[in-house]
């Protein structure tokens, strides 16, 4: 049998505030378990309100937070402590992020193929100049980009749909079995949203990288997800099939937040 | 409260009615900059025409940079240069002579604000002082304009929280005391409390978890029906707009391509762009594939000529590329500016 590609066995995180003496302890995810495959690629959602740990999930899978108890094992491996610069490569080899805001993930004052560079060289096997140009130029197309869109220029030249796709090429680069997306088309025009989580599953699906989609709208987990967790207060209060899950909700919560969504009266039978 | 005066104010709106609160016409504004003899224009609001009536929640839609922030700094008379208005007119009816706010001498504009006309802002966290209690908040926004004594005034927040369904309590907290949803509210009490003819609330959900969205949403919309004022409401996000507003205008670029009552133009939107944006919404419970648009927003120190949509647009056509359409009446109370649909050739 194989090692799952990512499992978490009763992963719970706790922060602490306050003085020494009066401490108290804020319990971010707790006893939080799940497994994605490595056969299958797969679009696990995590849904939840502001305040429920999904980024600090996600910070945890990503290595960049270390949690309290439990275990986290990539691909066998137990990346649930402080990680040395060897193991920190494989994580980020193997699991790559893509944040919110693509205008504060990247260094303002840099240019962006820089980023891609760098990304193909520690992480891609580029070897030299000329091969870190050819893979980034092959992952920029990836996402509908190209190299000579994208060399020397600075993120405040682009869009904010171009500049995430720019982020997800950069991830794409590392060659990850994984990538990390929280709250990825929130900050993305809603012309361009679509094209987004369109490209999400064109990579589930051609290139067979596994995605966990870390949202608050309901509407885009339906459309792309396979698998959902919905977090209330660091607690997974339900999971299953997206489609199961959201057409009929059993936890109490779950159905406060599927009542919460807007959706305006449309027939989606026209388009242009 | 009692039921009286209410009565009396909405006979008295009924009988203006028929005149809108605010009218815009042919608006321009452009940020203008000068750097080294080099002239540099953003035409941010170009050529817009709008009117907000009595008691109605009129809707704002609109991509990021495509000026719905600018033409709500015009309107709110907040411009700072670069930013001028170099064509059109604003008439506000409460504003004797019906003129725009701009053209308001300061004391005139201080007499007006929060009277008259105020904003529901975004960021509850930067409008209330983090360092001060709320009630001190309430001084300084309201103190000057609701003329009364110190237990009077007290006495009035009171009734006025109560109508948001906020406890007294919380005049006695400090901002970071409360929930994202609670200190909403109290912008909100904040912004009503002198009962304004006109508010602009500025993506007033956007913050906020989806789960207090709607509760935020459901308050504005009964303390507005209340009132019987009118409310311009911006944000981006279409659910809003079809779960509050009555009457909604879609911007692209810096123009209005569409507007409509709320229910009509969700059921048969005429615009290209308005019609893709409306496809593209995901649905519970609907798994056709969404597509995207190409293309991306234009710049608008450079935008496309003739209709600024056509290098997106699939209907495209030479005409689109020549000359700017204009808004035009598609049916009763339903205007849409592009050639493909109102009847001629594109």
């Amino acid at each position: 049998m194989t090692a799952a590609l990512l499992e978490l066995s009763h992963v719970s995180k706790t922060f602490g505030s306050g003085r020494p003496l009066a401490r108290r302890r804020v319990p971010a995810v707790s006893d939080v378990s799940f497994a994605l495959q490595t056969e299958v690629a797969e679009i696990l959602t995590i849904v939840g309100q502001s305040g429920s740990g999904k980024t600090t999930l996600a910070r945890m899978i990503l290595g960049l937070d270390v949690p309290t108890e439990g275990h986290i094992r990539l691909l066998g491996h137990d990346v649930s402590r402080t990680l040395g610069k060897l193991a920190r490569r494989f994580v980020l080899g193997t699991v790559q992020p893509v944040f919110q805001n693509p205008f504060e993930a990247f260094n303002p004052l840099r240019q962006l193929d820089y980023y891609l560079f760098l990304t193909a060289r520690h992480f891609g096997a580029a070897d030299d100049q000329q091969h870190a140009h050819n893979s980034a130029d092959a992952a920029l197309r990836q996402v509908g980009l190209s190299l000579s869109e994208i060399a020397g220029r600075y993120p405040h030249e682009l869009s904010g749909g171009q500049l995430q796709r720019a982020a997800i090429a950069r991830a794409l680069l590392a060659r990850p079995k994984l990538i990390v997306a929280d709250e990825p088309v929130s900050m993305v025009d809603a012309s361009l949203r679509m094209s987004i989580v369109n490209l999400f599953k064109t990579l589930r699906d051609e290139l067979g990288i596994s995605l966990i989609y870390i949202t608050h709208d309901l509407a885009t987990a339906y459309y792309i997800s396979d698998r959902i967790l919905i977090m209330h207060e660091g607690k997974v209060v339900e999971s299953g099939d997206a489609r199961t899950v959201l057409a009929a909700p059993q936890h109490p919560y779950s159905r406060r937040l599927k009542e919460a969504v807007l959706v305006p009266e449309f027939s989606s039978a026209q388009s242009i | 409260m009692t039921a009286a005066p209410t009565l009396a104010a909405d006979s008295m709106r009924a009988t203006t009615a028929q005149r809108p609160v605010l009218h815009v016409e042919d608006l321009k504004a452009y940020y203008r900059t000068r750097h080294f003899g080099v002239e540099r224009e953003v035409k941010a609001v170009d050529g817009v025409t709008f009117e907000v009536r009595a008691n109605e929640i009129y809707g704002l839609a609109g991509e990021s940079s495509s000026g719905k922030s600018t033409l709500i700094k015009t309107i709110a008379a907040a411009m700072r240069p670069p930013l001028e208005i170099v064509g059109g007119t604003l008439a506000f009816s409460f504003f004797p002579g019906g003129k725009g706010l701009h053209q308001a001498t300061s004391a005139e504009l201080a007499a007006m604000r929060w009277r008259r006309l105020s904003y529901i802002m975004q960021g509850s966290m930067s409008v209330l002082n983090p360092v001060r209690r709320v009630r001190r908040s309430f001084e300084d926004f309201a103190g000057r304009h609701v003329r009364a004594t110190v237990a009077s005034f007290e006495t009035h927040v009171r009734e006025h929280l109560a109508l948001v369904r906020l406890e007294p309590g919380v005049l006695d907290a400090y901002p970071h005391e409360l929930s994202g949803g609670m200190r909403q509210r109290v912008t909100i009490a904040l912004a009503t409390i002198c009962r304004p003819d006109f508010v602009i609330a500025d993506e007033p959900t956007t913050a906020l978890d989806v789960v207090v969205q709607k509760d935020v949403l459901d308050m504005i919309r009964n303390i507005q029906r209340e009132m019987g004022s009118s409310l311009l409401l911006v944000t981006h996000d279409l659910g809003v707009h079809a779960y509050v507003t009555d009457r909604l205008a879609v911007m692209y670029a810096g123009r209005l391509v569409e507007e409509a009552r709320t229910p009509e133009l969700f059921s048969s939107p005429q615009h290209p762009y308005t019609r893709h944006l409306i496809a593209s919404l995901p649905r519970i419970g609907d798994n056709t594939p969404r597509v995207s648009l190409t293309g991306s927003p234009p710049n608008l120190a450079a935008p496309p000529s003739g209709c600024r949509f056509h290098p997106r647009c699939p209907l495209a056509g030479d005409r689109c590329r020549r000359e700017t359409p204009v808004m035009t009446a598609s049916g009763p109370d339903h205007r849409v500016a592009c050639f493909a649909v109102s009847g001629g050739t594109a």
